[in-house]
């Protein structure tokens, strides 16, 4: 097991950001440019999310191969990698949805 | 039903009971927002995929806990629902953060791409 593998999770998260930056500055999303919106969009989210995280882990509905995660974990026992998941995969998806509204706004 | 099953079913029925009995941003209603849930469902068939294949996974679902449909690849549908719910509540948070700002507090632009304006063009597209 190479020594790259405990970062597999982080470097997806990584791949995620920089695969969805371009949304940013070619296509105009502007979310990392109104960061205080975004805190507002994330932290209810992040939390709601870390809980049920947090519930199902306790609960054993999953659990981490320690192979594939840093094995750094908050409160709860919940993995670092996963609190990152929960701030990564929203910015993704609002960058998404103001790269799709900059398009549709120049086809109208 | 599996416990994860339940959860994420009850997460999408409270996201979507946000909007309508609380939030009222009218997103669900764009255009924008379901293409882009399509376009993000693509990606989260990737990224969810490489985080759930059998062959090395990175997170191991309890089979208990889930109804053991996966699909494609080994993705459990339960995350389908999970991953819905994580989307629409940032969105719908984001769109309301703007409609509740107003244009004097010093950030117009966010007024200008609040949402009953883009579906109000929509509408006329």
């Amino acid at each position: 097991m190479a020594a790259v593998d405990r970062y597999q999770y982080l470097l997806l998260m990584a791949a995620c950001l920089v695969v969805t930056l371009p949304l940013e500055f070619v296509f105009g999303a502007r979310v990392w440019r109104r960061p205080r919106r975004l805190l507002i969009a994330l932290v209810p989210t992040v939390l709601l999310f870390a809980i049920w995280d947090i519930v199902a882990i306790a609960r054993e509905h999953w659990s981490f191969d320690p192979s594939y995660v840093t094995g750094r974990q908050l409160p709860g026992n919940l993995p670092l990698e996963e609190l990152v998941f929960f701030i990564v995969i929203p910015i993704c998806g609002l960058l998404t949805l103001e790269a799709v509204r900059r398009i549709l706004e120049r086809a109208d | 039903m599996p416990e994860y099953t339940v959860l994420a079913v009850l997460a999408v029925v409270g996201v979507l009971a946000l909007e309508l009995r609380a939030l009222h941003t009218g997103l669900l209603g764009t255009r924008a927002y379901w293409i882009a849930i399509v376009i993000c469902y693509g990606f989260m068939i990737a990224v969810n995929g490489w985080l759930t294949k059998l062959t090395a996974p990175v997170v191991l679902y309890d089979p208990d806990a889930t109804t053991g449909w996966r699909f494609p690849w080994d993705i459990p549908v339960e995350d389908y629902l999970f991953g819905y719910a994580l989307l629409t509540l940032t969105m719908l948070l984001w769109d309301a953060a703007a409609l509740r700002r107003a244009p004097a507090d010093g950030v117009p632009e966010a007024a200008v791409s609040a949402v009953p304006a883009a579906s109000a063009k929509e509408r006329s597209a």
